[in-house]
């Protein structure tokens, strides 16, 4: 039996997008409540134990308030991202066979760059998320566990995702590399200021792994012109701008902004683009790296990016070969599995 | 958000502004050579810079007991400010308000406040004055997360939403409450938690990010102008200093590892390195505003010290309004 870790994005769905559109706010209770049944539901289909990331909204520590098995991961920093990336790379260490993410595109991103393979099962707690879906607390939890207790070959019970890689070149001849899941797009702005991409004319190029046009933000760029599915191999790459054709496009939720397409061009698996600074850098919409002048960032998109675990699937391949069924006599299969709050 | 290099390091020489003013009358108080306690705004300069370089002058703010910040980013004197701490008469309150009471109403800045909360009801009866007059301006209340649990913050932040004012609610959330840490005195982590309850929008910007606190403020001051009323902004931040003054009490309430990674994210210093890699401006330039400021904060002591307290006869001048109370 393996085990399962948790990683909890705590300023997901509160950030400054609730100043532009009319999108909700996912406070924490919310989050407590899906941690608790993910944990709940791995529990119950035989995970070994759960590990779950403190963080600095105390939402792993409610969650897991008196689950024996629930065990608190070491930190949490000061709630930057590098709180998340840490996290990953702890349960690689404590060899975790699966493990759920809430938080938004942004929070997949940084667990993979905390753990490149990481098998995760990535829940929205957010707007504007292409990557991670909707998906209830509990069925996450069972399909972590099922993954985990080795009822279902991961191999069954998903893919690898794609991720996009941006080789960035500076002036002064140093090297970096970023990543994303979703998209990468060049602003014409100069900081990353509270990061969200809410002015859709400063927009200049989307680099999509994930095209879906039933989204919002730079992802439904591409998505609403050239899409690209999960299972579909490459990308595309839209550039903005020009007098010809025109699509309109909920940059933000609710908003419906005309964006002008000056050239759409596919992307193979592999396949890759150079563009150039001044600019910002977004990855997954949100502006990232500042691209001085002079700099250039090689983009490319290849199938290597984390184990996405699809829950619908894992459950199943469960229910196909009746696993969740209780063996008639066995007097130690508990009736319930506990519910109580975790907060 | 379009910042030309030159408002950037606008931004940068009012962040420098708080911290070297700050330490400087750290020091003098622990030398005796100001009275009084002063609670020190080192580590959250972002916040006060960010919220204040959104809006007009006339715009209101009102500011708490670690309030000097809140003065200096809103274009308060130095010399001025120096002298009310040393209780001078040419302070802002004639050397008899202190750090606590320090105000410049031509600047739209009501006041520091010495009692926790009591400086966001003032914002609300800021916000109902301009929205009863038809003004466009916008008032601002600064809080520490502390402050949230005091009654005077629900009733104001209630009264703001219910009467569609154009206030906008600045948590700086700095994890502490004097020495109790806010896991202690709250069962949530989020203030903005609580918009939610009022009615209001609520979000969390990094505090020690001048430009995204700066731009999560104008389109909340923005919102709260064209009339579609408060907004919460959450700043997570941190104060590098003590409750107050400078040195500790030997009271030992936050874990080192803590206080190093804060520091480690210092929001001057981040944001002179990612204003030399955006080709903004050069070492040369950066460490030049730190000369120019250092000067001014020399002088600001200089004036001060060379300044008179103030008269027995300006005892009770201030205290009631012209013709006295009715």
């Amino acid at each position: 039996m393996g085990s399962v870790g948790i990683i909890v994005n705590p300023w997901a769905g509160k950030d400054v997008r609730r100043l532009h559109a009319p999108v909700g706010h996912t406070p924490d209770t919310a989050k407590i409540g899906i941690v608790r049944r993910v944990i709940l539901g791995a529990l119950d289909v035989g995970a070994e134990r759960v590990h779950v990331a403190r963080d600095v909204g105390r939402i792993a520590e409610r969650a897991a308030k008196a689950i024996d098995r629930a065990v608190l991961v070491d930190g949490p920093g000061t709630g930057s991202a590098l709180d998340t990336r840490r996290a990953a790379a702890q349960m690689a260490e404590l060899g975790c066979a699966a493990v759920a993410v809430l938080g938004g595109d942004g929070t997949s991103r940084d667990v993979t760059m905390g753990w490149r393979d990481a098998p995760i099962i990535p829940i929205s707690t957010g707007t504007n998320n292409v990557f991670p879906g909707f998906v209830d607390g509990s069925s996450a939890g069972t399909a972590a566990g099922l993954v985990a207790s080795g009822a279902v070959a991961l191999a069954d019970a998903g893919r690898r995702a794609k991720l996009l890689t941006a080789d960035i070149a500076l002036p002064g001849g140093d090297r970096i590399q970023d990543i994303a899941l979703v998209d990468m797009a060049l602003i014409a702005e100069q900081g990353t200021g509270a990061r969200a991409v809410v002015r859709s004319d400063l927009i200049r190029l989307v680099v999509a792994a994930l095209a879906v046009p039933a989204s919002t933000g730079l992802s439904a760029i591409a998505g609403r012109t050239s899409p690209v599915a999960a299972d579909e191999e490459g990308g595309v790459v839209v550039r903005l701008g020009g007098e010809g054709r025109r699509v309109r496009v909920p940059i933000v939720p609710g908003s419906f902004d005309v964006l002008p397409i000056a050239s759409i061009d596919r992307l193979a698996d592999g396949g890759s683009i150079t563009v150039e600074g001044p600019g910002v850098l977004a990855y997954d919409g949100e502006r990232d790296r500042v691209l001085p002048a002079g700099s250039t960032a090689t983009i490319t998109v290849a199938r290597t990016g984390p184990f996405v675990i699809d829950v619908a699937r894992t459950l199943r391949a469960a229910a196909d070969h009746h696993l969740f069924d209780v063996a008639p006599g066995d007097s130690t299969a508990a009736t319930r599995t506990e519910a109580h709050h975790g907060h | 958000m379009e910042l030309t290099p030159a408002q950037q390091l606008a931004m940068h020489k009012s962040m420098v502004r708080i911290r070297l003013f700050e330490e400087a009358a750290g020091k003098l108080m622990e030398t005796g050579q100001m009275p009084g306690f002063l609670h020190l705004y080192v580590g959250q300069e972002a916040v006060a810079v960010g919220v204040c370089e959104a809006l007009r002058v006339d715009d209101y703010i009102t500011s708490t007991h670690r309030g000097h910040g809140h003065l200096v980013a809103k274009g308060g004197d130095l010399a001025k400010m120096m002298a009310e701490l040393m209780g001078k008469a040419t302070g802002y309150c004639g050397g008899k308000g202190g750090s606590m009471h320090i105000n410049d109403l031509s600047l739209g800045m009501l006041g520091a406040n010495g009692i926790v909360g009591a400086g966001v009801p003032i914002a609300v009866g800021a916000g109902f004055r301009n929205k009863y007059l038809g003004s466009d301006q916008v008032a601002v209340a600064f809080f520490g997360d502390a402050s949230t649990n005091i009654g005077a913050f629900h009733e104001a932040a209630n009264m703001a939403c219910a009467l569609h004012l154009p206030v906008v609610f600045v948590c700086e959330h700095n994890m502490y409450g004097e020495y109790t840490p806010t896991e202690k005195a709250m069962a949530i982590a989020d203030v903005v938690d609580r918009a939610a309850g009022y009615g209001m929008p609520g979000v969390i910007v990094d505090g020690m990010d001048v430009l995204a606190v700066h731009e999560a403020t104008l389109e909340a001051v923005a919102r709260a102008r064209r009339g579609e009323g408060p907004a919460l902004v959450e700043a997570k931040t941190y104060r590098f200093y003590n409750h107050h003054g400078i040195q500790t009490l030997g009271v030992k309430y936050r874990p080192d590892a803590e206080v190093i990674a804060w520091k480690e994210r210092d929001p001057i210093f981040t944001f002179e390195d990612r204003l030399v890699e955006g080709g903004v401006a050069s070492r040369d330039q950066i460490e030049e505003q730190w000369a120019q400021v250092r000067a001014d904060i020399a002088a600001a002591i200089e004036f001060a010290e060379n300044s008179p307290y103030p008269e027995p006869s300006a005892l009770l001048a201030g205290v009631y309004t012209a013709g006295g109370a009715k």
